[in-house]
């Protein structure tokens, strides 16, 4: 049987988005937040937008931007970017063999567009059709483009609010209540509810010390605390 | 355009994309050890965590900086009210709503 190749990718891309479609709404406060907070720091709405353009991470969007307004260096902001995007290289692991024999081009682009939930439901799909890579690479793109998009509109509808809410609204307080979010959204053992209040207790204890020190002996001590009660007390 | 925030998004887009770009790029010859894995986990809460602190406790929220200060910052109050609710419902917008309206509401009690 004779197979319509540009058809056929097409409707793996089209796959792609349906997939994604379910995990778009909550994108959006993000992405808005995303867009937003740099103007309440005093850039720009083309800063703000090149902000989601080149980073496309939003956890680590928001950690920069804080810091940034924290007057946090350069180093400081960088350590706190990867450490938020850490998560990244075990995607990046579990997802290279579904990518193996694409282009390069590809491959550096599939990773500019990985995020929590196209890897998700990569994951998901992948296992279950008899996919060549050309395939899967086109449900990604049809997956990733879709949310790259969703996010710079949001980005753009944050930037152009945020020039119009005056600076007493205090938007910038939404990137702290965000990660606290975050945060309470990973508590499921003993043993992350340790790390977690070891991470916030040394950044208290800490919060005067110079270059963030505070910060990022909060991060060492909580992983370690985390892995220390999950081996003695699991 | 601001030079300061174009090479924080600039380098922090190449630090970002080198993480997710890595393994799919040399798959072949680089291995995760387990403990990475492990470690990983904690991550998120730790990271996390450490950021919320600075973001309640350092500096000003806008309402103080132009409206000037009051006796308890209102950002305590406003944290401590996303925490009950996202613990009570587990709803990440409403914990942002509820904490926004509380920060204000804990300013303008004050004033």
């Amino acid at each position: 049987m004779q197979i319509n190749r540009p058809s056929q990718l097409r409707a793996r891309a089209r796959q792609g988005m349906q997939a994604i479609l379910p995990l778009l709404p909550g994108i959006v406060p993000f992405g808005l937040i995303a867009g937003v907070t740099p103007i309440t720091l005093g850039y720009s709405w083309l800063d703000s937008l090149l902000g989601s353009l080149l980073m496309f991470a939003g956890a680590s969007q928001l950690a920069a931007y804080q810091l940034l307004g924290e007057g946090a260096s350069l180093w400081v902001i960088m350590l706190t970017v990867a450490a938020v995007n850490l998560r990244y290289l075990l995607y990046s692991a579990s997802v290279a063999p579904d990518l193996a024999g694409a282009s390069r081009s590809a491959r550096w682009l599939a990773g500019y567009g990985l995020t929590d939930q196209i890897y998700a439901v990569a994951k998901r799909d992948y296992p279950a059709h008899q996919w060549d890579v050309g395939e899967r690479l086109a449900y990604y793109a049809g997956g990733s483009v879709t949310i790259w998009l969703l996010w710079q509109i949001c980005t753009l509808a944050g930037a152009i609010v945020g020039q119009i809410i005056p600076v007493f609204w205090s938007l910038e307080f939404m990137i702290p209540l965000t990660f606290l979010a975050l945060a309470l959204g990973t508590l499921s053992s003993r043993a992350h509810q340790v790390a977690a209040m070891v991470g916030a207790g040394v950044s208290y204890l800490g919060i005067d010390l110079p270059f963030n020190l505070g910060l990022m002996a909060g991060a060492a001590c909580g992983i370690a605390a985390g892995l220390l009660t999950q081996r003695w007390r699991p | 355009m601001s030079a300061e925030f174009l090479t924080v998004v600039a380098l922090g887009g190449l630090v970002t994309w080198v993480l997710k770009t890595a393994f799919i790029e040399s798959n072949q010859y680089l291995r995760l050890p387990a403990w990475f894995s492990h470690a990983l986990e904690f991550v998120p809460p730790a990271v996390l965590c450490a950021l919320v602190v600075p973001g309640i406790f350092k500096g000003d929220v806008g309402l103080v900086r132009e409206l000037g200060a009051v006796a308890v910052d209102p950002r305590i109050p406003a944290a401590l009210a996303a925490i009950s609710v996202f613990v009570l419902s587990r709803r990440t917008i409403l914990t942002l709503v509820v904490g926004m309206v509380v920060l204000y509401g804990a300013y303008w009690l004050q004033v």
